[in-house]
């Protein structure tokens, strides 16, 4: 009981805060200075709608980070959810538009009611998780490769549903009520609360669930993890099948708002979820990192990128400045862990 | 420059580690062109006096003298280049190329970046002939076998001008018809100029190869002496062991118990029909020397390798996947802690609940002060020195690491709990307190096989002594009653 | 012999012979493949295709389209083989083609002449490399994020160079582009093939004797397949993988030049999706991903079939399905380079 007493009181004295924690609040601290450094220099920056759009705009790439991440910990990449985003979206246009309505193929769907076509949708974005699962768990194939081809094909389907371009009529009202709705009294989507309801499970499911430490064992250290139990082909298949879940929730919200399934929604989406990730101090390396820290690491993306458009910068310098963040990210983190061991 | 009569000087040789030291003041000679043979039980200083002598780690004081000049390399490239090439147990060959070019891996001859067969291409292949004719030049290595490949590494290593070849048991994974083949060729390497340091467990390929054998144990040297004037086997074993005083063993009390495990017949690439009975309560110890397929057992039963042969555990088959076994009761401590045993980047709350999240979760949900309490609680038992939970596994000592792994597989409330080596790199304090709670566990009705190369480990705790050689079980002993340990390692290193 | 070593030596030998079987599959596979897909697209809507107006499948002229359109890849597919069978991968090399597409055709523009030209872009391209090998070997970034970083870095910058309001460097009412800038890519020098062709094919034969007879391609082997015991034979694997990467971007600025002229103009998207394409010519050639084996001659097979699929498949199928017939053909190669390679053991 003594030495139980005095460990107790040492922990908390002594705490020593984690490395995730310290990468976090780091970033936090990147992320203030910048924010300090576009308010000086571009126009209106300082501006609480502009800060609220900062937090806010960019939800969708958001909702993707979180399974981006989830899958980052465990050392494995999802490049394929920008195509599940246009695939969904896609599909729950076409379950959802009147049968036999027109003489044009692209204006006539299978006539579901909107709750089957999304459910529908839904089901299929999980299929593409499954087979990400089935090539990356089962068959140890890299997951970059296998991500990238179901992304191509998740946009093919997308595309070929499509004609390559959008479905956007004979669409009951209701289709476009999700997309839209906002908080009355306000101007917040409804997209944005669910970003921040998904977040907050995301950060709840990391940190207080069994299945959340399993992840994070996973990526630290996969054959003892193996050795102590854990089935780790099952849980990285329910990780796949997640991420594209969100990516398929994501699309929904999408082509809700727009009342549209575009076939090129999305493009890029899935690099701009690994750069937010990077961002927030995730490693690929894995066993390390937080969506707290992938949702700083967004509204870094956020100053960066709104910064540059308030300075009238063409939307060319989006590749290049997202390039170059990430890379002195990488590089800022790497350099405050060594010198917080040493 | 005049070749002096010892390849190899080494002068008041130490080592230390933080817990031990591991090589103590050892001073001997190696005469140049013979087959040296190092021996000693494990724990000896036998791989540590080596990983000096290949760069791999820096000697704490003394001196050694290669060719008559001062040696001390700072890496295992510097070794080489000094004339010192090892065959380990990972080979150190690359697969997709050929034979060929894996002799002449780094040293080609090149004009503009063409690769020229020149004759010292020839030269090479000349000495891999005539070491092993049937070896094609041009074959991929990935088509060899163990042995082959072994013969390659050796052939580079002459062609190459080493004045030393270090081998360190290279008989463990390989055939009798190739164990015959490498003994003719390192008899032969020493009218090839090549000095032959020659590890290995097995007594009677010492007496077969070996023209001198130095004996080690607990770090210090013990003898050198010529094997011809070495008398028999028992002799070796005597040097091997010295009077070594074993803790006092007391046999447990109470009647026959229940079998909880039982093995029948249990085969693989590496064990050969093996049959055995774990008792409740028991501690079943597994002794045997490198290669003995002690940590091939483990993981047979495990479920990690696949094997034939019936297990039962508790009366039922046991399913071959480790999360069932774990399920069923049978918790493993592995025998690589950094690798197998630990997550290394985490902290110590975060490896030790690992194996029954179940105890410290609600629906799913983790109870952080419950998680807490119970790594505190290993904290304490086990005597794990830190200063808090939080503190990364990766920055504890050797021996706090271990206690971790043990501290993980003890929370698995498992009726069976195997331990692979599970003090090595233990000081001596931390191991007894294991053993202490080994036996406590046992007391509880817990049963417990340990696999070990620490004689005195497994004569210290273990009620019943299985002894393995070359995947084969070649006898059983019930402590307390007479142990002979003479005749213990006279079966381990391959005597009937 | 006792029994046990007889029975062991003849499991030995029916391994033997099930490896040979395997390694004559693999050996061949390939060009069977290639044939039966020349084959099925030319025998598909046999008379009424007609590619690219030209007549069907196997008609010279049509043959002479594709293999004019193949260039870039046949140039760049080789030197990323190299970089893979060291273990490495670079994602960046469609994005570093169009960059160099964008500043050869920029320098055509403003009067630079073709030599002087191609020998920037060239030296450009080797900057890039050197980039990218700083950032993998040096920094020790992870080779996937390192090269999606310089992919964006790269593909912005070829944007930017693009003046507001272009899509691509071409010739305009105020400046014209030359038109022998067509002449590298598309003039008939040949048999009907232009000079860009003969270059790709000349640097393939380069490639292929630099990875069977030359030091770099014996190390490149040596590092994929077991670094430890290379860097234990001397040999320095962070100078030499960062070779490869410069040579990878040196071919990545070929390929771009070859487009520019074959388009007439510097398309900053004219490079996307190549690393995709690549890859796919790279896991249909049989290297394995994890480096150590491979071959250039089987990934220019690789490339060729793709080369086939997906102009076969243009004629075949309406446009919208490219991208689901692409991705499924990648996750084919995939299945198959899964089934043909035993990945080396970890």
């Amino acid at each position: 009981m003594r030495a139980e007493t005095k460990l107790a009181r040492t922990h908390s004295l002594g705490s020593r805060m984690s490395n995730e924690t310290f990468i976090t609040l780091f970033m936090l601290c990147v992320l203030v200075a910048l924010f300090a450094v576009a308010c000086a220099f571009v126009p209106n920056f300082y501006l609480p709608r502009n800060m609220i759009n900062l937090l806010t705009n960019n939800w969708y790439v958001i909702i993707l980070g979180i399974g981006v991440t989830f899958l980052l910990i465990t050392g494995n990449f999802d490049m394929s959810v920008g195509g599940v985003i246009a695939m969904t979206g896609v599909l729950s246009v076409y379950f959802c538009q009147g049968a036999h309505v027109s003489q044009n193929v692209l204006a006539n769907g299978l006539g579901l009611p909107y709750v089957v076509s999304v459910a529908l949708a839904l089901l299929c974005a999980m299929g593409i998780g499954a087979i990400n699962a089935l090539f990356i768990a089962r068959l140890k194939v890299p997951s970059i490769i296998v991500t990238l081809g179901t992304m191509m094909i998740a946009r093919g389907i997308g595309q070929i549903v499509t004609n390559g371009a959008q479905r956007n009529t004979s669409l009951p009202d209701v289709f476009g009520t999700l997309g839209n709705m906002v908080l009355p009294g306000t101007t917040i989507k409804l997209a944005v609360l669910i970003m921040i309801a998904l977040v907050v499970f995301g950060f709840i499911f990391e940190k207080m669930t069994v299945a959340g430490r399993r992840m994070y064992l996973i990526g630290a250290n996969a054959e003892a993890a193996r050795l102590s139990g854990i089935k780790v082909k099952r849980h990285l298949a329910s990780l796949f099948v997640l991420s594209s879940l969100l990516a398929g929730i994501t699309g929904i919200l999408l082509a809700s708002e727009f009342k549209a399934g575009v076939s090129s929604r999305a493009t890029g989406y899935e690099f701009d979820a690994l750069v937010i990730s990077l961002l927030g101090g995730v490693s690929i390396a894995g066993g390390f990192g937080s969506v707290l820290g992938m949702f700083v690491g967004a509204v870094i993306l956020s100053v960066v990128t709104s910064a540059a458009t308030g300075l009238l910068l063409s939307p060319d310098w989006q590749f290049t400045l997202k390039g170059v963040v990430t890379f002195a990210a990488i590089l800022a983190q790497r350099f405050a862990l060594d010198k917080r061991k040493g | 420059m005049e070749l002096t009569e010892n390849v190899l000087e080494i002068r008041d040789l130490v080592k230390d580690f933080p817990a031990v030291r591991a090589v103590n003041n050892v001073s001997f000679d190696i005469k140049r062109d013979t087959v040296h043979c190092l021996v000693g039980e494990n724990g000896a200083g036998k791989s540590t006096l080596i990983k000096i002598l290949t760069g791999a780690t820096l000697r704490s004081r003394g001196r050694i003298l290669l060719n008559g000049q001062e040696y001390s390399p700072r890496s295992t490239k510097e070794a080489k280049q000094r004339g010192i090439s090892t065959l380990f147990q990972e080979l150190n060959v690359v697969d997709q190329l050929t034979v060929e070019e894996n002799l002449t891996l780094g040293i080609e001859d090149t004009r503009f970046g063409f690769l020229r067969k020149t004759d010292k291409v020839n030269a090479m292949i000349g000495v891999m002939n005539s070491l092993e004719p049937s070896i094609n030049p041009r074959q991929l290595v990935s088509t060899l076998s163990v042995a082959r490949k072994q013969i390659v590494e050796i052939a580079k290593a002459v062609a190459t001008e080493s004045d030393i070849i270090i081998m360190d048991e290279p008989t463990a994974a390989i055939s009798e018809s190739e164990i015959k083949r490498l003994f003719a060729i390192v008899k032969g390497l020493r009218d090839k100029n090549v000095t032959v340091i020659y590890i290995s467990h097995r007594l009677d390929e010492i007496f077969e190869l070996g023209d001198y054998v130095t004996v080690m144990r607990d770090g210090k040297h013990i003898e050198t002496k010529r094997v011809s004037q070495i008398k028999d086997r028992s002799e070796l074993i005597r040097l091997m062991i010295g009077k070594t005083v074993f803790e006092e063993y007391t046999a447990p009390e109470g009647g026959c118990k229940e079998a909880i495990l039982k093995v029948e017949h249990l085969s693989n690439r590496k064990l050969k029909d093996i049959s055995f009975d774990v008792h409740e309560g028991e501690i079943v110890g597994f002794y045997g020397l490198v290669g003995a397929g002690k940590t091939e057992l483990a993981r047979a039963i495990y479920g990690v390798d696949e094997c034939d042969g019936k297990i039962l555990f508790k009366g039922k088959k046991l399913s071959p996947s480790p999360d069932r076994v774990i399920a069923a009761g049978i918790a493993l401590v592995p025998e690589e802690r950094r690798s197998q045993g630990l997550f290394t980047i985490l902290t110590i709350r975060g490896n030790v609940p690992v194996m029954n999240m179940r105890k410290i979760s609600r629906n799913g949900f983790v109870n952080s002060a419950q998680e807490r309490k119970v790594t505190l609680d290993y904290i304490e038992t086990l005597r794990i020195s830190t200063s808090s939970t939080e503190k990364e596994a990766s920055k504890l000592s050797g021996g706090n690491q271990q206690k971790v792994v043990f501290a993980k597989c003890l929370f698995a409330d498992a009726d069976l709990l195997m331990l692979d080596e599970p003090t090595r790199g233990i000081d001596v304090g931390a191991k007894s307190e294991i053993y202490g709670i080994i036996r406590r566990l046992s007391r509880e009705g817990k049963s417990i096989m340990i696999f070990s190369s620490e004689l005195p480990e497994i004569m210290n705790i273990c009620d019943t002594i299985y002894l393995l050689y070359d995947g084969r079980m070649k006898a059983t002993m019930r402590n307390g009653c007479d142990i002979d340990s003479e005749k213990i390692i006279h079966i381990v290193t391959g005597g009937e | 012999m006792n029994a046990k070593t007889r029975k062991q030596d003849s499991l030995r030998a029916q391994t033997d012979r099930a490896d040979t079987v395997r390694s004559n599959i693999k050996a061949f596979y390939i060009y069977v493949v290639l044939v039966l897909i020349v084959i099925v697209f030319s025998v598909v809507k046999l008379g009424q295709v007609e590619m690219f107006g030209r007549g069907h499948f196997l008609s010279p002229d049509s043959i002479i389209n594709l293999l004019r359109s193949a260039v870039p890849i046949l140039t760049l597919s080789g030197a990323f083989t190299l970089l893979m069978i060291s273990g490495y991968i670079d994602l960046s090399v469609g994005s570093a083609m169009s960059l160099s597409a964008v500043v050869f055709a920029w320098m055509i523009l403003n009067g630079v002449g073709f030599l002087l030209a191609l020998l920037i872009t060239l030296v450009m391209g080797i900057g890039l490399g050197f980039v990218n090998g700083l950032l993998v070997m040096k920094l020790r970034i992870t080779p996937v994020i390192a090269t999606l970083v310089t992919l964006n870095v790269f593909k912005g910058a070829a944007l930017l160079i693009v003046p507001e309001g272009l899509s691509a460097i071409k010739g305009s009412a105020q400046r014209i582009m030359p038109a022998w800038i067509n002449d590298y890519a598309r003039e008939e020098v040949l048999l009907g093939l232009p000079w860009a062709f003969f270059v790709a094919i000349l640097l393939i034969v380069i490639l292929v004797i630099v990875q069977r007879k030359t030091i770099i391609g014996k190390y490149a082997a040596a590092i994929g397949g077991n670094r430890a015991a290379a860097e234990l034979s001397g040999i320095n694997a962070v100078k030499w993988v960062w070779v490869l990467y410069v040579v990878v971007g040196l071919f990545a600025a070929c390929a771009g030049v070859a487009r520019a002229s074959y388009m007439s103009l510097g398309d900053p998207l004219s490079g996307d999706g190549m690393e995709l394409d690549c890859i796919i010519a790279v896991l249909l050639g049989g290297t394995a991903f994890s480096g150590g084996s491979g071959s250039v001659a089987k990934t220019i097979v690789g490339a060729l079939i793709i080369m086939c699929v997906t102009t076969g498949l243009m004629t075949v199928i309406p446009a919208f399905w490219q991208t689901m017939a692409k991705g499924s053909v990648l996750i084919i190669a995939v299945v198959l380079n899964h089934l043909l390679v035993r990945e080396k053991a970890t």
